[in-house]
């Protein structure tokens, strides 16, 4: 069988003595996009940023390819392809768009950051109109296309996104869905958080459901499909 | 700012003429200065070069550490001690200086790279400054103390500097190549990360990109390149006292910083400019100097709070640096 790309084995993770992650275990497959869903404070976000090398966890291992990455700090998660989009965006409003993306392949040659930004304007073509545009003067569904374009920037192993549609509007949650779905056609593994349920199944494979740090539930989109009511009740009852 | 990615290149194209412009038009002062103004544009370029350094670590890399009349310091009496005791001609203890210069940067690195920051790191780095100061005034043995280190037989390549007019051509050759590396590295990746620290410290490491490595290089090169304004400065006024390099000079510093924009080069380049020329202009009306001076100060950064280079932005894109603070 098989090695998965990501797989999470029994971490927990604690904010001094509350524990947030009790144990959790799931795996994600090469080309694969698994979705974490639950409610506010299940323990989503610290299951990413466990992950990511933001957070340490406890107990556990976290294997990239057979490698094991936790407690690893997020500089080397990154340089090993673990690349996050996180809730805020951490964008550098005072530069441009196109340095911002730059900056996602800072650590790679100069031609590849050179064939990679092209690749990035291909699927964000409204970046490359703004590219000398700041940051900070982009609307938020923009920013987020910036924060995306920037972790594609470094060819990730792993993308994980949390929280893509986090306050956009429906017309960039649209278009956001697209640009993830489009990733996924060309081959991208991705772990996303989503609260829109909406854009989580148009675009996920196979969907976790997190309750007080532990996972309850699960299975694969295309079984629940026509039943959204059930994961909702799953996620809040 | 321009959006437009020809209009870009088109003001990029002009600034780029406008770089050499200056400097070329400067040839042709001496044709026209009298003596003490030839002496006022050699002291304007050493401050250019003085703020352009401050500039880098306040402004670019946005830490607010003020070592910088440390560093000033350091490259004078570098400058004056390898002349004076040691014999070294003006164009190797220039060099010297910008070497020790930079050396002095990595130790004031240290304690940025400790996690020091805002008001901590601020107090430790003036505290550096006051602490060579109080060397210069105590290895008298070595600085002459409060009388001053002199140099003699300033040459440049068995060229004699001695004439203010000499002087004006080396330090503009200076003065240019600084300006312009610095602008290069600015444009450059390095200058990228060194701006993405600035905005967002974690973020960038978080990125992959080392932070460590970008701030030691900061401060070296802020380090050397006012230490090589400390070299222009002993050889312009031709002997070198601790006075100069006291808490009253890193004021002077920062003010050119901010009223010229800070992270702003062209700013750097007009904060330093006005600053040395501003408080001469005013010597005619004793005993109101100060007060004059000061008010000009604060009227600039009451109306212009990004300091003058904001006023030069809004007039043309030319004058747009990329990574000024908006």
């Amino acid at each position: 069988m098989l090695e998965p790309t990501l797989k999470v084995e029994g971490i927990r993770v604690a904010y001094g003595k509350k524990e947030i992650l009790q144990g959790v275990d799931f795996e994600l497959a090469e080309g694969e996009t698994l979705c974490l869903l639950g409610a506010n404070g299940s323990g989503k976000s610290t299951a990413m940023n466990a992950i990511s090398g933001f957070v340490g966890c406890k107990a556990g291992t976290i294997k990239l390819e057979g490698q094991e990455i936790q407690n690893l700090p997020a500089h080397k998660s990154f340089a090993l392809g673990m690349v996050q989009v996180s809730q805020s965006r951490d964008l550098f409003p005072q530069l441009s768009v196109e340095d911002n993306l730059k900056l996602g392949a800072h650590v790679r040659s100069r031609d590849t950051a050179k064939s990679e930004l092209e690749r990035v304007y291909g699927y964000f073509p409204r970046l490359r109109e703004r590219r000398t545009q700041r940051v900070m003067t982009l609307s938020g569904g923009e920013q987020q296309m910036v924060a995306i374009g920037r972790a594609v920037m470094a060819r990730p192993r792993v993308l994980l996104l949390d929280e893509p549609s986090g306050g956009l509007s429906p017309q960039f949650v649209n278009e956001i869905g697209t640009i993830i779905s489009a990733l996924k056609e060309d081959g991208a593994t991705m772990l996303m958080i989503e609260q829109n349920l909406g854009l989580a199944f148009k675009v996920a494979d196979r969907f976790i459901i997190l309750r007080d740090g532990v996972v309850v539930d699960g299975g694969t989109v295309a079984d629940y499909a026509d039943d959204h009511e059930q994961i909702v009740r799953a996620i809040y009852l | 700012m321009n959006t437009n990615p020809s209009m870009e290149r088109k003001s990029w194209k002009a600034s780029r003429r406008l770089f050499y412009v200056v400097p070329l038009a400067a040839m042709f002062i001496p044709l026209v200065a009298n003596d003490y103004l030839q002496f006022m544009v050699n002291i304007m370029m050493v401050y250019v070069l003085v703020t352009v350094g401050f500039n880098l670590v306040i402004g670019n890399l946005g830490q607010l550490a003020f070592a910088n009349t440390a560093f000033f310091g350091i490259g004078a009496y570098t400058t004056a001690i390898l002349m004076s005791h040691l014999g070294f001609t003006y164009d190797i203890a220039l060099v010297s200086a910008a070497v020790v210069g930079g050396l002095a940067g990595l130790l004031a690195s240290i304690t940025a790279l400790r996690g020091i920051r805002l008001y901590y790191l601020a107090i430790i780095t003036m505290a550096f400054g006051e602490l060579m100061r109080w060397v210069y005034i105590h290895a008298d043995k070595i600085t002459h103390g409060t009388d001053g280190l002199p140099l003699y037989n300033i040459s440049v390549f068995g060229m004699s500097m001695h004439s203010d007019t000499a002087k004006f051509y080396v330090f503009l050759l200076i003065t240019v190549l600084v300006v312009k590396g610095v602008s290069n590295l600015l444009r450059s990746r390095v200058g990228r990360a060194i701006i993405a620290i600035r905005d967002n410290e974690m973020t960038t490491a978080s990125l992959g990109i080392s932070t460590s490595n970008y701030i030691i290089l900061t401060f070296v090169m802020s380090g050397s390149i006012v230490g090589i304004a400390g070299a222009m400065f002993a050889a312009t006024t031709e002997r070198v006292f601790p006075e100069s390099f006291g808490l009253t000079e890193v004021i002077v510093h920062f003010a050119m910083v901010m009223v010229g924009g800070s992270g702003s080069l062209i700013g750097s380049v007009i904060g330093g400019a006005v600053l040395t020329i501003l408080p001469e202009y005013f010597r005619q009306f004793p005993g109101m100097s100060e007060l004059f001076f000061g008010g000009i100060i604060i009227t600039i950064l009451l109306f212009l709070p990004k300091g003058l280079a904001s006023l030069l932005a809004k007039l043309s894109p030319v004058f747009h640096d990329r990574y000024y603070r908006d």
